[in-house]
Protein backbone atom coordinates (compact mmCIF):
# COMPACT_ATOMS: atom_id res chain seq x y z
CA UNK A 1 0.00 0.00 0.00
CA UNK A 2 2.72 2.24 1.00
CA UNK A 3 4.94 1.17 -2.57
CA UNK A 4 2.27 2.26 -4.02
CA UNK A 5 1.64 5.82 -2.77
CA UNK A 6 5.10 6.35 -3.20
CA UNK A 7 4.94 5.49 -6.77
CA UNK A 8 2.50 7.75 -7.55
CA UNK A 9 3.49 10.64 -5.67
CA UNK A 10 6.99 10.31 -6.95
CA UNK A 11 5.75 11.26 -11.15
CA UNK A 12 3.24 13.92 -9.33
CA UNK A 13 4.81 17.59 -10.66
CA UNK A 14 3.98 20.50 -8.70
CA UNK A 15 0.14 21.45 -9.68
CA UNK A 16 -0.02 24.77 -10.03
CA UNK A 17 3.49 25.89 -11.59
CA UNK A 18 3.68 24.81 -15.23
CA UNK A 19 6.99 26.27 -15.98
CA UNK A 20 9.85 23.69 -17.17
CA UNK A 21 13.13 24.36 -15.31
CA UNK A 22 14.99 22.92 -17.82
CA UNK A 23 13.58 25.11 -20.28
CA UNK A 24 13.83 28.20 -18.60
CA UNK A 25 16.17 31.13 -20.00
CA UNK A 26 16.19 33.20 -17.03
CA UNK A 27 18.51 31.65 -13.82
CA UNK A 28 17.02 34.76 -11.42
CA UNK A 29 15.01 35.06 -8.00
CA UNK A 30 12.42 33.39 -9.03
CA UNK A 31 13.75 30.42 -10.61
CA UNK A 32 15.07 29.34 -7.40
CA UNK A 33 11.62 29.66 -5.61
CA UNK A 34 10.03 26.90 -8.28
CA UNK A 35 9.72 23.50 -6.55
CA UNK A 36 12.15 21.17 -7.00
CA UNK A 37 9.86 18.88 -9.13
CA UNK A 38 10.20 21.26 -11.84
CA UNK A 39 13.31 19.63 -11.99
CA UNK A 40 13.77 16.02 -13.43
CA UNK A 41 14.78 14.74 -10.11
CA UNK A 42 15.87 11.37 -10.20
CA UNK A 43 13.83 8.23 -8.33
CA UNK A 44 16.41 7.05 -5.68
CA UNK A 45 17.84 3.41 -5.36
CA UNK A 46 16.86 1.82 -2.01
CA UNK A 47 18.28 -0.76 0.14
CA UNK A 48 16.68 -2.80 3.00
CA UNK A 49 18.42 -2.02 6.68
CA UNK A 50 20.07 -5.12 7.32
CA UNK A 51 21.47 -5.11 3.44
CA UNK A 52 25.66 -6.17 3.50
CA UNK A 53 27.41 -3.05 1.96
CA UNK A 54 28.71 -5.13 -0.44
CA UNK A 55 24.98 -5.10 -2.28
CA UNK A 56 24.94 -1.26 -1.92
CA UNK A 57 27.70 -0.90 -3.90
CA UNK A 58 26.41 -3.75 -6.79
CA UNK A 59 23.35 -1.40 -7.18
CA UNK A 60 25.59 1.61 -6.96
CA UNK A 61 27.88 0.84 -9.51
CA UNK A 62 24.59 -0.51 -11.30
CA UNK A 63 22.85 2.43 -11.62
CA UNK A 64 25.55 4.52 -11.44
CA UNK A 65 24.34 6.75 -8.61
CA UNK A 66 26.52 8.15 -6.22
CA UNK A 67 24.64 7.03 -3.23
CA UNK A 68 21.57 4.51 -2.22
CA UNK A 69 18.97 5.06 1.07
CA UNK A 70 18.67 3.21 3.77
CA UNK A 71 15.03 1.92 4.41
CA UNK A 72 13.42 0.52 7.16
CA UNK A 73 10.85 -2.80 6.53
CA UNK A 74 8.02 -0.32 6.01
CA UNK A 75 9.88 1.42 3.58
CA UNK A 76 10.38 4.50 5.59
CA UNK A 77 13.81 6.34 4.84
CA UNK A 78 16.59 5.96 7.94
CA UNK A 79 20.13 6.54 5.82
CA UNK A 80 21.60 7.39 3.21
CA UNK A 81 25.31 5.99 2.29
CA UNK A 82 27.11 7.97 -0.23
CA UNK A 83 30.87 6.99 -2.49
CA UNK A 84 32.06 8.88 0.36
CA UNK A 85 30.54 6.53 3.01
CA UNK A 86 32.03 3.46 1.22
CA UNK A 87 35.45 5.47 0.50
CA UNK A 88 36.14 6.00 4.48
CA UNK A 89 34.87 3.19 5.79
CA UNK A 90 35.46 -0.07 3.23
CA UNK A 91 39.09 1.68 2.16
CA UNK A 92 39.97 3.71 5.11
CA UNK A 93 39.38 1.10 8.13
CA UNK A 94 39.25 -1.94 5.94
CA UNK A 95 35.51 -3.10 7.22
CA UNK A 96 34.60 -5.62 4.72
CA UNK A 97 31.50 -5.01 2.37
CA UNK A 98 30.11 -8.52 2.97
CA UNK A 99 30.04 -8.97 6.30
CA UNK A 100 29.15 -5.15 7.15
CA UNK A 101 25.38 -3.89 7.01
CA UNK A 102 24.20 -0.72 5.46
CA UNK A 103 22.99 0.41 8.86
CA UNK A 104 26.91 0.12 10.17
CA UNK A 105 28.23 2.96 7.92
CA UNK A 106 25.15 4.87 6.89
CA UNK A 107 24.63 8.79 7.77
CA UNK A 108 21.86 8.09 10.11
CA UNK A 109 18.08 10.46 9.43
CA UNK A 110 19.33 12.23 6.65
CA UNK A 111 18.10 15.91 5.97
CA UNK A 112 14.99 15.46 3.12
CA UNK A 113 12.89 18.13 1.54
CA UNK A 114 9.26 17.92 -0.29
CA UNK A 115 9.16 17.83 -3.80
CA UNK A 116 7.36 20.44 -3.62
CA UNK A 117 9.70 22.69 -1.64
CA UNK A 118 11.80 25.46 -3.28
CA UNK A 119 15.05 25.05 -5.40
CA UNK A 120 16.58 27.56 -3.17
CA UNK A 121 15.96 25.24 -0.30
CA UNK A 122 18.33 21.91 -1.67
CA UNK A 123 20.59 24.53 -2.34
CA UNK A 124 20.40 25.74 1.10
CA UNK A 125 21.35 22.63 2.78
CA UNK A 126 24.11 21.69 -0.16
CA UNK A 127 26.08 24.49 0.51
CA UNK A 128 25.54 24.68 4.32
CA UNK A 129 25.24 21.34 4.82
CA UNK A 130 27.75 20.30 2.41
CA UNK A 131 25.76 17.49 0.94
CA UNK A 132 25.90 16.25 -2.53
CA UNK A 133 22.80 14.50 -2.37
CA UNK A 134 19.66 15.62 -0.91
CA UNK A 135 16.10 12.80 -0.30
CA UNK A 136 13.12 13.82 -1.61
CA UNK A 137 10.36 12.47 0.54
CA UNK A 138 6.86 12.32 1.52
CA UNK A 139 5.75 12.33 5.12
CA UNK A 140 2.77 10.57 6.58
CA UNK A 141 0.87 11.57 9.77
CA UNK A 142 2.82 10.39 12.32
CA UNK A 143 5.47 12.42 10.57
CA UNK A 144 7.72 9.58 8.74
CA UNK A 145 9.22 10.43 6.06
CA UNK A 146 8.99 7.84 3.01
CA UNK A 147 11.48 8.68 0.20
CA UNK A 148 10.28 9.14 -3.24
CA UNK A 149 13.33 11.43 -5.38
CA UNK A 150 16.51 12.68 -4.92
CA UNK A 151 18.37 15.63 -6.28
CA UNK A 152 21.81 16.52 -6.54
CA UNK A 153 24.29 18.60 -7.24
CA UNK A 154 24.96 17.33 -10.91
CA UNK A 155 20.84 18.14 -11.37
CA UNK A 156 21.98 21.92 -10.20
CA UNK A 157 24.93 22.03 -12.26
CA UNK A 158 23.04 21.22 -15.72
CA UNK A 159 20.33 23.32 -15.80
CA UNK A 160 23.10 26.13 -15.07
CA UNK A 161 24.71 25.00 -18.08
CA UNK A 162 21.63 24.62 -19.88
CA UNK A 163 20.91 28.28 -19.20
CA UNK A 164 24.51 29.05 -20.35
CA UNK A 165 23.67 27.49 -23.17
CA UNK A 166 20.32 29.16 -24.48
CA UNK A 167 21.89 33.05 -24.14
CA UNK B 1 -14.91 51.73 -2.79
CA UNK B 2 -11.95 52.95 -0.51
CA UNK B 3 -11.74 49.62 0.12
CA UNK B 4 -11.56 48.59 -3.25
CA UNK B 5 -8.84 51.80 -3.63
CA UNK B 6 -6.85 50.45 -0.62
CA UNK B 7 -6.32 46.71 -2.37
CA UNK B 8 -5.35 48.06 -5.73
CA UNK B 9 -2.76 50.00 -4.05
CA UNK B 10 -1.83 47.08 -2.28
CA UNK B 11 -1.27 44.84 -4.94
CA UNK B 12 0.68 47.67 -6.87
CA UNK B 13 3.16 48.12 -4.09
CA UNK B 14 3.19 44.13 -4.24
CA UNK B 15 4.10 44.27 -7.66
CA UNK B 16 6.84 46.92 -7.39
CA UNK B 17 8.14 44.71 -4.18
CA UNK B 18 8.43 41.38 -6.29
CA UNK B 19 10.02 43.75 -9.95
CA UNK B 20 12.19 45.45 -7.25
CA UNK B 21 13.57 41.75 -5.89
CA UNK B 22 14.22 40.39 -8.75
CA UNK B 23 18.06 39.47 -9.33
CA UNK B 24 18.61 37.32 -12.65
CA UNK B 25 21.68 35.88 -13.05
CA UNK B 26 23.81 36.95 -16.95
CA UNK B 27 26.19 34.85 -18.40
CA UNK B 28 28.25 37.89 -18.24
CA UNK B 29 28.34 37.27 -14.54
CA UNK B 30 29.27 33.65 -14.89
CA UNK B 31 32.18 35.17 -16.63
CA UNK B 32 34.75 34.90 -13.60
CA UNK B 33 37.97 33.61 -13.83
CA UNK B 34 38.53 30.16 -12.00
CA UNK B 35 41.44 31.48 -10.52
CA UNK B 36 39.09 33.18 -8.15
CA UNK B 37 37.06 30.39 -7.31
CA UNK B 38 39.59 27.14 -7.43
CA UNK B 39 41.22 25.61 -4.22
CA UNK B 40 44.21 24.86 -3.83
CA UNK B 41 45.91 21.45 -4.92
CA UNK B 42 46.38 18.53 -3.67
CA UNK B 43 49.10 16.44 -5.83
CA UNK B 44 49.60 12.59 -5.49
CA UNK B 45 52.95 11.26 -6.80
CA UNK B 46 52.60 8.78 -10.04
CA UNK B 47 54.80 6.11 -8.67
CA UNK B 48 52.57 6.49 -5.34
CA UNK B 49 49.71 3.11 -4.27
CA UNK B 50 46.31 3.50 -4.70
CA UNK B 51 46.39 2.64 -1.13
CA UNK B 52 48.11 6.27 -0.47
CA UNK B 53 46.12 7.76 -2.81
CA UNK B 54 43.33 6.70 -1.01
CA UNK B 55 44.55 7.59 2.30
CA UNK B 56 44.93 11.01 0.78
CA UNK B 57 41.69 11.85 0.14
CA UNK B 58 40.24 10.41 2.96
CA UNK B 59 43.02 13.10 4.93
CA UNK B 60 42.67 16.01 2.95
CA UNK B 61 38.71 15.48 2.75
CA UNK B 62 38.67 15.88 -0.96
CA UNK B 63 36.87 14.04 -3.85
CA UNK B 64 39.52 14.12 -5.91
CA UNK B 65 43.42 14.60 -5.86
CA UNK B 66 45.82 15.27 -9.16
CA UNK B 67 47.98 12.67 -10.20
CA UNK B 68 51.69 14.00 -11.06
CA UNK B 69 54.84 13.22 -12.57
CA UNK B 70 57.63 15.45 -12.61
CA UNK B 71 55.35 17.99 -11.28
CA UNK B 72 53.24 17.29 -14.42
CA UNK B 73 49.20 16.51 -14.52
CA UNK B 74 49.01 13.01 -16.45
CA UNK B 75 45.69 11.94 -14.17
CA UNK B 76 42.85 12.41 -11.42
CA UNK B 77 41.95 9.84 -8.98
CA UNK B 78 39.14 10.27 -6.71
CA UNK B 79 36.16 8.83 -4.57
CA UNK B 80 34.08 8.30 -7.67
CA UNK B 81 37.14 5.62 -9.66
CA UNK B 82 37.05 3.73 -6.16
CA UNK B 83 33.50 3.45 -6.27
CA UNK B 84 33.50 2.36 -10.12
CA UNK B 85 37.00 0.36 -10.62
CA UNK B 86 37.85 -0.96 -6.89
CA UNK B 87 35.06 -1.80 -4.53
CA UNK B 88 33.63 -5.53 -4.71
CA UNK B 89 36.45 -6.19 -7.32
CA UNK B 90 39.11 -8.54 -7.24
CA UNK B 91 41.71 -6.15 -7.57
CA UNK B 92 44.64 -7.53 -4.71
CA UNK B 93 46.36 -5.55 -2.57
CA UNK B 94 45.95 -1.97 -3.24
CA UNK B 95 49.34 -1.16 -1.12
CA UNK B 96 51.03 -3.13 -4.64
CA UNK B 97 48.97 -1.50 -6.96
CA UNK B 98 50.01 1.95 -8.60
CA UNK B 99 47.09 4.93 -8.57
CA UNK B 100 48.06 4.96 -12.53
CA UNK B 101 46.30 1.51 -13.07
CA UNK B 102 43.18 3.52 -11.56
CA UNK B 103 43.24 7.16 -12.35
CA UNK B 104 41.69 9.01 -15.36
CA UNK B 105 44.16 9.43 -17.46
CA UNK B 106 44.85 13.12 -19.20
CA UNK B 107 41.73 14.51 -17.58
CA UNK B 108 39.69 17.76 -19.01
CA UNK B 109 41.84 20.52 -17.56
CA UNK B 110 41.16 24.28 -17.52
CA UNK B 111 43.91 27.29 -17.22
CA UNK B 112 43.16 30.07 -14.37
CA UNK B 113 42.37 32.45 -16.66
CA UNK B 114 39.41 30.21 -18.26
CA UNK B 115 35.54 31.47 -17.19
CA UNK B 116 33.38 29.93 -14.47
CA UNK B 117 31.08 29.23 -17.78
CA UNK B 118 32.96 27.14 -19.45
CA UNK B 119 34.04 25.21 -16.36
CA UNK B 120 30.32 24.60 -16.07
CA UNK B 121 30.16 23.18 -19.54
CA UNK B 122 32.98 21.08 -19.57
CA UNK B 123 31.87 19.20 -16.11
CA UNK B 124 27.99 19.21 -17.41
CA UNK B 125 29.45 17.51 -20.33
CA UNK B 126 31.88 15.81 -19.35
CA UNK B 127 29.85 13.93 -16.26
CA UNK B 128 32.85 14.65 -13.76
CA UNK B 129 32.85 16.50 -10.64
CA UNK B 130 36.24 18.09 -10.85
CA UNK B 131 38.12 20.05 -12.99
CA UNK B 132 41.82 20.22 -12.95
CA UNK B 133 43.39 24.40 -13.44
CA UNK B 134 47.22 23.91 -14.72
CA UNK B 135 49.30 26.59 -15.80
CA UNK B 136 51.52 27.08 -18.81
CA UNK B 137 53.32 23.85 -17.95
CA UNK B 138 50.55 21.26 -17.34
CA UNK B 139 51.38 21.88 -13.61
CA UNK B 140 48.38 21.90 -11.43
CA UNK B 141 47.56 24.80 -9.49
CA UNK B 142 44.16 23.89 -8.29
CA UNK B 143 40.98 22.25 -8.65
CA UNK B 144 37.28 23.45 -9.38
CA UNK B 145 34.21 21.35 -8.09
CA UNK B 146 30.73 20.99 -8.54
CA UNK B 147 30.62 22.49 -5.14
CA UNK B 148 32.06 25.53 -6.16
CA UNK B 149 29.22 26.29 -8.13
CA UNK B 150 26.71 25.86 -5.64
CA UNK B 151 28.61 28.11 -3.73
CA UNK B 152 29.17 30.88 -6.53
CA UNK B 153 25.09 30.67 -6.94
CA UNK B 154 24.37 30.53 -3.43
CA UNK B 155 27.09 34.07 -2.74
CA UNK B 156 24.84 35.56 -6.08
CA UNK B 157 21.48 34.80 -4.21
CA UNK B 158 22.11 34.95 -0.93
CA UNK B 159 18.84 36.70 0.32
CA UNK B 160 16.95 34.15 -1.79
CA UNK B 161 19.01 30.77 -0.46
CA UNK B 162 20.64 31.77 2.89
CA UNK B 163 17.39 33.18 4.24
CA UNK B 164 14.89 30.39 3.85
CA UNK B 165 15.98 27.77 6.59
CA UNK B 166 13.40 24.63 5.69
CA UNK B 167 12.33 23.12 8.73
CA UNK B 168 10.66 26.68 10.45
CA UNK B 169 8.52 27.71 6.96
CA UNK B 170 7.45 23.89 7.13
CA UNK B 171 6.02 24.15 10.59
CA UNK B 172 4.93 27.41 10.10
CA UNK B 173 2.69 26.20 7.51
CA UNK B 174 2.10 23.39 9.66
CA UNK B 175 0.72 25.02 12.54
CA UNK B 176 -1.27 27.60 10.41
CA UNK B 177 -3.06 24.07 8.41
CA UNK B 178 -3.63 23.28 12.14
CA UNK B 179 -4.87 26.25 13.25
Amino acid sequence: MVSLFIKVTAKTKHPFIEVNFKESKRMDARTLSLPISTLDYKQPSTVQEGTPVSDAIDIMQAEGFGCVLVVDNDQRLIGIITDRDLLVNVCGKRLDPESVSVEEIMSKNPESLRASDPIAFALNLMHLGHFRHVPLSIWDDQNQQFPVGLISTRDILEHVAIFIENQ
Amino acid sequence: MLYEHAIDEEIAQMEEDIEASQKALQVSEIQVPLRSLMRGCITIDIAASTQTAIDMLIRHRIGAASVVENEKLRGIFGERDVLRKILNRQVGELSDIPVTQFMKVDPQTAKPDDMLDTAVLYMAKGGFRHLPIVNEDQQPIGMVSIRDVISYLVDFFPQEVLTLPPNPIRDALKAREGA
